[in-house]
């Protein structure tokens, strides 16, 4: 209470009253601020590949890994008309944002996140709006949204992203990436990842990352533009179609030798090997655009 | 009176369909029209899913007699309808089913099932049967496969709508903005095949543009009914 913070006058110092002045406005705000939304902090402890789920209709959910067999739950509900539901059914946690009465607006179901998990935690993140950030956790993923962008950076494991019309970032991720949208840009940034299917309506598709061998790489869009990078010592063999667009291509293709081409009777594609062709990619899009450029 | 109220009576939902009402839940399900509606849609979906196990793969097949007596009507298939088979019944399910199924759109989950299993089974029926005719007929082939997709899309659509006016301003915002990108891309790839028939990727494309507005659809109604 900032109540309990008061010096009588006569105590302070002259030099102190500025310092009083700042501090005692400082204090008042802060309670004010603890008596809008409630901050509330749980702790589970887990085993090995604990399974953690949240249902939140709007928010910024943020999830980093640490070395602790514990899940913490940091969540701030924006309204005190709803509240935050964290249960453990065995190695699984259940996080959830509910309404607390009925005459709740759509537009007040928002609480925001920071949780942390053991780095071989796997998540199941439902999150309408907002935003979710996930970094350093290696194990499987599912992250479903509408119009929340999705981030993550140094993930493993199969990674599974679906938006409406998030946009969707990975930087430093391995594994397997599948991802879908219809209007979300994807970025896909360093990766080390040896099976990417990533496929959107009207956004743009850029691809900065490693073409492992045997690796699968299937781009696809709509509309908008189609990026990858390449460097001189990457080996992949390529297929590139746009049905109404245009292919712009800096790589220097020799007919391909691992399997045969046919032409197509529409669009403009491009079919050809680089080096020894041990990653496939596969670039479609129908009346955007596809760019196969150096990588700086 | 009722003693409880809607909130507190959702937690009375499981245990009313499996047979377990309290006098609070029926005090409360007989003065409340809108839990009353809850009650009537999920026990009229309970009885679906009840026919639906009842004859297993009954929808899918459903779906494919639909689109083969379709298919059959236009030539572009032979009969391959075994003669035990009522072929009045066997044409039945294409106006009955979708007649059936969506003035009954309280049950948007369903509906959504059903317009993507649809949009799936007409994709891949296109393929091999269309392949073996000619041009006019790809065409025919295609505008009739695909003109009862897009018109119950559409009417989907336009009751999916109105559930989710309740949702979220950006969630809802950003439904009915991408759901107007789906359909401009329907409406690209339908100019796209009547000008070339043959084009089998933009012919993807479009059952894919299919997919994704039943799939958009899928989520809209079902967002509306978590907000009622």
């Amino acid at each position: 209470m900032s109540t309990s913070h008061f010096v009588p006058a006569q105590w302070l110092p002259k030099s102190k009253w500025k310092t009083a002045g700042l501090l005692v406005p400082s204090l008042l705000l802060c309670s004010a601020v603890s008596a809008g939304p409630r901050r509330q902090e749980q702790h589970f402890k887990v085993a090995a590949h604990p399974v953690i789920t949240i249902h939140n209709p709007n928010g910024l959910i943020t999830v980093k890994a640490w070395t602790k067999s514990e899940v913490m739950i940091i969540s701030t509900p924006a309204s005190d008309r709803i509240e935050v539901d964290a249960e453990q059914m065995g190695n699984r946690v259940d996080v959830s944002t509910r309404e607390l009465s009925d005459s709740v607006a759509p537009d007040d179901m928002r609480a925001d996140f920071q949780i942390n998990v053991p780095e071989d935690a796997e998540l199941q993140i439902h999150n309408d709006a907002g935003n979710v950030s996930v970094a350093n956790v290696l194990g499987d993923m599912n992250v479903e949204t509408v119009a929340a962008g999705v981030d993550l950076e140094d993930a493993a494991g199969y990674l599974s992203v679906k938006t409406v019309g998030g946009s969707f970032t990975c930087v430093r991720c391995a594994g397997r990436i599948e991802a879908s949208s219809i209007s979300g840009n994807f970025r896909l940034l360093n990766l080390r990842s040896y099976h990417v299917w990533a496929q959107t309506s009207s956004g743009n598709i850029l691809f900065n990352g490693e073409f492992l061998p045997n690796g699968t790489y299937s781009l696809k869009n709509y509309s908008g533009v189609i990026e990858v990078r390449f460097s001189p010592g990457d080996s992949f063999d390529l297929s590139a179609t746009s049905l109404k667009g245009k292919v712009n291509n800096e790589a220097k293709l020799t007919p391909s030798t691992h399997q045969r081409h046919f032409m197509p009777r529409w669009g403009n594609a491009l079919f050809g090997t680089f080096n020894e062709g041990r990653a496939k990619i596969e670039m479609t899009s129908f009346d955007g655009t596809i760019n196969i450029l150096k990588r700086d | 009176m009722a003693t409880i109220t809607c909130r507190e009576f959702r937690s009375y939902l499981a245990p009313w369909m499996e047979g377990e009402r309290s006098e609070d839940a029926q005090a409360h399900v007989r003065a409340c029209p809108n839990c009353s509606s809850v009650i009537r849609d999920l026990e009229a979906i309970h009885t679906e899913a009840r026919s639906w196990s009842a004859s297993e793969q009954d929808a899918p097949e459903r779906v494919w007699t639909a689109l083969r007596t379709q298919l059959e009507q236009e030539g572009l298939i032979r009969d391959t309808i075994p003669a035990s088979v009522d072929r009045a019944q066997a044409a039945a399910p294409r106006t009955g089913w979708f007649a059936g199924l969506f003035p009954r759109l309280p049950r948007p989950v369903l509906a959504g099932a059903y317009l993507a299993a649809l949009v799936a089974v007409a994709f891949a029926l296109s393929g091999p049967v269309n392949r073996r005719v000619n041009e006019a007929r790809w065409l025919k082939g295609t505008q009739i496969s695909t003109s009862p997709l897009s018109a119950q899309l559409n009417f989907a659509e336009q009751n999916s709508s109105s559930y989710v006016t309740r949702s979220n301003s950006v969630v809802s915002a950003s439904l009915h903005q991408n759901l107007a990108i789906v359909d401009n891309y329907i409406a690209l790839c339908e100019k796209s095949v009547s000008e070339e028939p043959q084009n089998e990727v933009a012919r993807d494309y479009l059952y894919e543009a299919y997919q994704q507005k039943a799939d958009l659809l899928t989520q809209m109604t079902e967002r509306g009914e978590n907000v009622q």
